[in-house]
C-alpha cells in the first residue's frame, strides 16, 4: 500500500530548510574530515607532479590505471541526476519528486570528479589547454578525431547542461529562504534567486525551461558516456576493447551505478537529517529498488552479450584475454567478487518488499553495487593492457601505488565534501516540486478501499 | 482533505453502457470488413501461387530465399511485437493504454501464421558442419564437439514456438471476462465460441486475482522470450551468415526495431480502428499520445544503436567490419539505407518535434506508416544481403572475411513480390479474423478504468484524477 503524507507548506519548508538554517553536530566534522583528505590527495598529486607519473604502478604495458578507471566509475555515477531528474520527470512519475535536487546534485559533483582524474592522470596539468579547439602559436589545431577533444566536450557540455539544470530547479527555493533569512545571507540568496517573486509568467518560464532542459540534455546524457566508451571501442587493438556494444553497455551500467549512488545518498539522508523521513519514505526507496531490477537486469544482459560476443570471435587473443579475466589470480577473484556485488547478490536483494522498504539493507546493497562497477571499469581496462600481445616486449599486471590510492580517495571526498557544502547552503529536497506534489495528489475511495490518486497521469 | 468517493450507482451505469456499446460493436458485421476480408484473400492466394513456385527452386540455392527470410522477420518485428503495447504500459499501471491493450495482444495470434511460415527457413539455412562461427560453439571450442549441427534449428525453433504459445495464452487469458460477457449477452455463432472459450469464468474474487498476477507473469514471460527470439533470429539466421560480421549489439538493435515496429503497427490499427472501425469515443488523444512519446524514443534508439555499430566498425577500419559496412550500408543496399535511415529517424525525429504534427491524429499515424515502411526496408537490406552471401553452407569458404569485391545488390524476382503481398496480407487475415472472435477493445479493462477515473473542480478548471492501485 502506498503511504499518503499530506504536508502542509509550512512544515515542507521547516523539514526541507533545516540542513541550510540550523547546522548539525556532526556537519564540522564530517567536512573537516572529507577536506583533510582532499588535502592528502592534493599532496599526493603535487608530489606525482614533481617527481612524474613513475610514482604511480603505470608501466609498459599498463598506462591506463585506477585514475582512468576512476574517470569511467565518476562519469557513471553522473547519470543518475539526468535518469532520475529528466527521465522520470518526463515520464510524469511522482515517486521522483523527494529525490531529484540530490540527484542532480550528485550529477554535478561526480562530473567535477570526473573530470579532474584525466588531469591527474596526464601527468603533465599544465597542458590542459591543449584540448581546447584554438589554434595557438604553432599553428596546430587539436585532432577532433582525437578522445582528448571528444572528451573534454562531451563532459563539458554535460556539466554545462547539470549545473544549468540544477540552478533553473533551484531558484523558487532560493527565493524561500532569501524571505526566510535576514541580512547579508537575505541579499545573497536575493542576488542568486535571480528575482524571483513566483509570478504566474515566471512559474510558467521554469516549466517550460525545465522540461526543456529534460529534453536537451538526454543527448548530451547519451553522448557522455557513448563518447567515453569509444575511447576504448574504437582502439581495434585491444582485445576486450573493440566492441560495438560498449556505448549502451556503458551506458546502463552507469545507469545501474548512478541510480544505486542515489538510493545510497537517499539513506543517507534520511538517516542524518533530522525530519526528511518525512518526505523522504520507504515507498521512495521500493520505486527505486524496483526501478533498479530493471537496470540491473537489463545491464546484465548486456554484460552477457559482451562476453558471448568476444567468445564468439573464436580469436585466440580474444580467448586469452577472457582466460585471463575469468580464471588467473588476482583477476578471477576480482571478476567474481564484482558479479556477486554488481548483480548476484543485490538483486535478489531488491526481490523482497521488505529489503527494499529498508533503509540499512538497501544502503549495503547500493553501496556493493557500485563496488562492483568500479572493479566492473577495472575489469574491462587492466587486464586488456597486461596480457600479452602478440608484437609486445613487455607484459605484465599493475599495482597501484600509494599516490594512485590517495589521488583516487580524493575524488570521493571531494564529491562527498562538495554535497555537504551543497546541504549548509542550498536545501537538498526541492521545496516548490514537493509542494506541487502535493497539490497533485489525491484519494479516491473504491467500495472499502482508499486508493492513491494523481491528477496526472 | 475527503476522498472522492465514486457511487456504485454512476460506475454500473457507465459500467453497462460500456457493456451493450462494446458488445453490439463486436458483434455488427460490416460490409466494409467482408470486402477487406475478400481482398486479403486474393493476395494471400498470390501469396501461396508465389510460394509454390520459389518451392520449384528448391532450397540448395539460399540467395533466391533471402527475400522471404525479410518477410518472416519483417512480421517478428512488427506483427509479433506489437502485444509489448499491451504488456508495458500494464506493468507500468499506465491508464491510457487500456483501449488498446486487446487489439495489441490480438496481433499476437499472427505469430501462429508466422510460425508456419518459418519452416521453409529451416530447410533454407544449413547445419553447422560448414564450420561458420556460431553462437554454439559446434566443433569450435572445447566441450562442444558434441552439440547437435542443427542446433540453431533447434533452439530457435523452440523459442519462436514458446513465443507464440504465450502470446496467445496472454490473449486467451485476458480475453477471459470479455468471452464470458459474450456467452452470456452475445448472440449466434460468436456466442457458442465464447462459450467453450470462456471456461467457467464467472468473475469471482479469486479468479480476478487470478487473472490480474497471471497477466502479469506472462506480460514478462513473452517480453523475455520475445527478446531472446530477436537474439536467435538475429544471430543464427542472419549475423553468421556474413563472414567476419562480428556486431554485438545486433541482437539489441534487432529488439529494439522490433518494439519501434510494433509501436507503429499499433498506432497504425489504433488509427485504422478510430477512423474505420467506429471506436472513436474510446480512442483518443491519450491514446495517439501515450504511442507518439514511445515511437519518438524508439526512433531516437534505432538512430544511437545503429551508429553505435558502425563509428566501432568505421573508426576501427578493420578490414572484416569495413567489408560489412561495404555490404549493408554503403555499398549496393545503400539507396535502401538512405530510405531506412529517414524514415525510420529522421522523419520521426523531425516531424515529432514539430507541435501541430506531433498533436494532430493524423501525425503520429503518419510517421507510423513511414517506421513500417522503414522496417521493410531494413529487413530486406539486412536478410538479403546476408542471404546473397556465397558460400553460406559451403566448408571450403572462408568463414572469417567477406570476399572482396562488393556483392550485387539482389532484386526481387516475381514470386518474391507474390510472396511479399500474401505474407503482409496473410497476417492482417489472420488478425482481422481474430477481431470476430475476440473483442477488439478490452471490455472488462475499459469498465475498470471508470472506477479509478473521476473529475474535480481544480481552482478554476476541471481536472482528471486517476487512481493508481498498487
Amino acid at each position: 500500500m502506498q503511504e499518503h503524507i499530506q504536508l502542509n507548506q509550512k512544515e515542507i519548508n521547516d523539514i526541507a530548510l533545516s540542513s541550510v538554517l540550523e547546522t548539525p553536530k556532526w556537519w564540522l566534522p564530517a567536512v573537516l574530515i572529507s577536506f583533510g583528505f582532499i588535502v592528502t590527495g592534493l599532496a599526493a598529486f603535487f608530489y606525482m607532479v614533481y617527481h612524474g607519473l613513475g610514482v604511480t604502478g603505470l608501466n609498459r604495458p599498463v598506462f591506463w590505471g585506477f585514475f582512468i578507471v576512476n574517470f569511467v566509475f565518476w562519469i557513471g555515477i553522473s547519470h543518475a541526476g539526468i535518469m532520475i531528474s529528466a527521465i522520470l520527470r518526463l515520464t510524469q512519475a511522482e515517486w521522483r519528486r523527494p529525490i531529484t535536487r540530490a540527484a542532480e546534485v550528485l550529477t554535478v559533483f561526480s562530473l567535477m570528479a570526473a573530470l579532474h582524474t584525466p588531469l591527474f592522470h596526464v601527468g603533465r596539468p599544465w597542458r590542459t589547454y591543449w584540448v581546447f579547439p584554438y589554434d595557438f602559436s604553432r599553428g596546430v589545431w587539436p585532432n577532433v578525431r582525437s578522445p582528448f577533444v571528444w572528451d573534454p566536450s562531451a563532459v563539458g557540455t554535460y556539466l554545462i547542461a547539470s549545473t544549468l539544470f540544477v540552478i533553473i530547479c533551484l531558484l523558487p527555493d532560493l527565493a524561500i529562504i532569501r524571505d526566510r533569512t535576514t541580512g547579508l545571507r537575505s541579499k545573497i540568496y536575493g542576488i542568486l534567486c535571480l528575482g524571483w517573486r513566483g509570478t504566474p509568467r515566471q512559474w510558467k518560464m521554469q516549466t517550460i525551461v525545465g522540461i526543456l532542459l529534460s529534453a536537451l540534455v538526454l543527448p548530451v546524457f547519451v553522448s557522455v558516456h557513448s563518447i567515453v566508451s569509444w575511447d576504448f571501442a574504437v582502439i581495434a587493438g585491444v582485445e576486450g576493447w573493440h566492441s560495438t556494444i560498449f556505448a549502451p553497455y556503458f551506458i546502463i551500467g552507469a545507469i545501474h551505478s548512478g541510480v544505486s549512488a542515489v538510493a545510497t545518498f537517499m539513506v543517507v539522508m534520511m538517516w542524518i537529517w533530522k525530519g526528511n523521513d518525512r518526505i523522504l519514505r520507504p515507498d521512495h526507496l521500493d520505486a527505486i529498488g524496483r526501478l533498479l531490477i530493471i537496470v540491473a537486469t537489463t545491464w546484465f544482459l548486456f554484460l552477457f552479450l559482451e562476453i558471448a560476443f568476444a567468445l564468439f570471435t573464436l580469436e585466440r587473443p580474444e580467448i586469452a584475454l577472457r582466460e585471463l579475466q575469468f580464471f588467473k589470480w588476482p583477476f578471477s577473484g576480482l571478476f567474481i567478487l564484482f558479479l556477486l556485488t554488481s548483480y548476484f547478490i543485490p538483486v535478489p536483494m531488491w526481490m523482497f518488499k521488505n529489503v527494499r522498504r529498508s533503509l540499512p539493507l538497501m544502503f549495503i546493497s547500493t553501496i556493493l553495487v557500485n563496488i562492483g562497477m568500479w572493479l566492473e571499469r577495472f575489469l574491462i581496462i587492466i587486464p586488456s593492457l597486461a596480457r600479452k600481445t602478440p608484437f609486445a616486449f613487455d607484459w605484465g599486471s599493475y599495482t597501484p601505488s600509494i599516490v594512485e590510492i590517495l589521488i583516487v580517495t580524493e575524488t570521493f571526498a571531494f564529491v562527498i565534501f562538495g554535497l555537504l557544502m551543497f546541504s549548509k547552503f542550498f536545501p537538498l529536497i526541492p521545496l516548490f516540486d514537493i509542494k506541487e506534489g502535493m497539490v497533485f495528489r489525491d484519494e479516491i475511495k473504491i467500495g472499502r478501499r482508499t486508493v492513491p490518486a494523481s491528477i496526472r497521469e | 482533505m475527503n476522498p472522492h468517493v465514486i457511487t456504485a450507482k454512476s460506475t454500473l451505469d457507465k459500467k453497462s453502457k460500456i457493456n451493450n456499446t462494446l458488445l453490439e460493436r463486436h458483434q455488427r458485421n460490416g460490409n466494409y470488413f467482408w470486402r477487406i476480408i475478400s481482398l486479403l484473400s486474393v493476395f494471400l492466394i498470390l501469396g501461396i501461387i508465389g510460394f509454390v513456385m520459389k518451392l520449384n527452386s528448391g532450397f540448395s540455392d539460399k540467395v533466391i530465399w533471402g527475400y522471404y527470410a525479410a518477410m518472416f522477420a519483417f512480421i517478428l518485428t512488427t506483427a509479433q511485437a506489437a502485444p509489448m503495447v499491451a504488456i508495458a504500459p500494464r506493468l507500468a499501471k499506465a491508464h491510457w493504454r487500456r483501449p488498446i491493450s486487446r487489439t495489441a495482444e490480438i496481433w499476437s495470434i499472427v505469430g501462429l501464421f508466422n510460425l508456419i511460415l518459418f519452416i521453409p527457413i529451416l530447410w533454407v539455412l544449413p547445419s553447422l558442419e560448414d564450420r561458420r562461427r556460431s553462437l554454439w560453439f559446434w566443433d569450435a571450442a572445447p566441450g562442444f564437439e558434441s552439440v547437435p549441427v542443427f542446433s540453431p534449428h533447434i533452439w530457435t525453433t523452440l523459442a519462436l514456438c514458446s513465443l507464440v504459445f504465450i502470446g496467445i495464452m496472454l490473449l486467451w487469458l485476458s480475453a477471459l471476462p470479455d468471452l464470458a460477457l459474450i456467452r452470456d449477452k452475445g448472440t449466434g455463432w460468436q456466442q457458442k465460441v465464447a462459450k467453450k472459450l470462456s471456461k467457467n469464468w464467472i468473475g469471482t474474487s479469486k479468479q480476478w486475482h487470478w487473472l490480474y498476477h497471471r497477466l502479469g507473469i506472462l506480460g514478462a514471460l513473452y517480453f523475455a522470450m520475445m527478446v531472446f527470439v530477436h537474439f536467435l533470429i538475429s544471430i543464427d539466421f542472419l549475423l553468421v551468415l556474413v563472414p567476419g560480421w562480428i556486431d554485438a549489439l545486433l541482437p539489441i538493435t534487432h529488439a529494439a526495431n522490433a518494439l519501434q515496429a510494433g509501436v507503429a503497427t499499433m498506432m497504425l490499427t489504433m488509427f485504422c480502428l478510430r477512423k474505420f472501425g467506429g471506436y472513436k469515443d474510446y480512442i483518443g488523444y491519450d491514446q495517439v499520445w501515450g504511442l507518439g512519446k514511445l515511437l519518438f524514443a524508439l526512433s531516437l534508439l534505432w538512430f544511437w544503436f545503429w551508429f553505435s555499430s558502425f563509428n566501432v566498425f568505421w573508426y576501427g577500419k578493420k578490414p572484416n567490419e569495413l567489408s560489412v559496412i561495404d555490404l549493408l550500408t554503403t555499398g549496393p543496399y545503400l539507396i535502401i539505407f538512405i530510405g531506412v535511415f529517414i524514415l525510420n529517424f529522421v522523419f520521426p525525429l523531425f516531424m515529432m518535434i514539430w507541435n501541430p504534427v506531433r498533436r494532430s491524429f493524423w501525425g503520429p499515424p503518419l510517421i507510423a506508416v513511414g517506421v513500417i515502411i522503414g522496417t521493410f526496408l531494413d529487413r530486406i537490406r539486412l536478410y538479403v544481403a546476408a542471404y546473397s552471401v556465397p558460400g553460406i553452407g559451403d566448408p571450403n569458404v572462408s568463414k572469417h572475411a567477406l570476399p572482396t569485391n562488393s556483392l550485387p545488390a539482389h532484386l526481387p524476382e516475381i514470386s518474391d513480390i507474390f510472396i511479399m503481398l500474401g505474407y503482409i496480407s496473410g497476417s492482417i487475415l489472420v488478425f482481422m479474423l481474430a477481431t470476430k472472435i475476440i473483442p477488439v477493445i478490452n471490455i472488462w479493462e475499459q469498465r475498470e478504468v471508470t472506477m479509478y477515473e473521476v473529475h474535480k473542480k481544480f481552482h478554476r478548471t476541471e481536472v482528471k484524477i486517476l487512481g493508481k492501485p498498487d
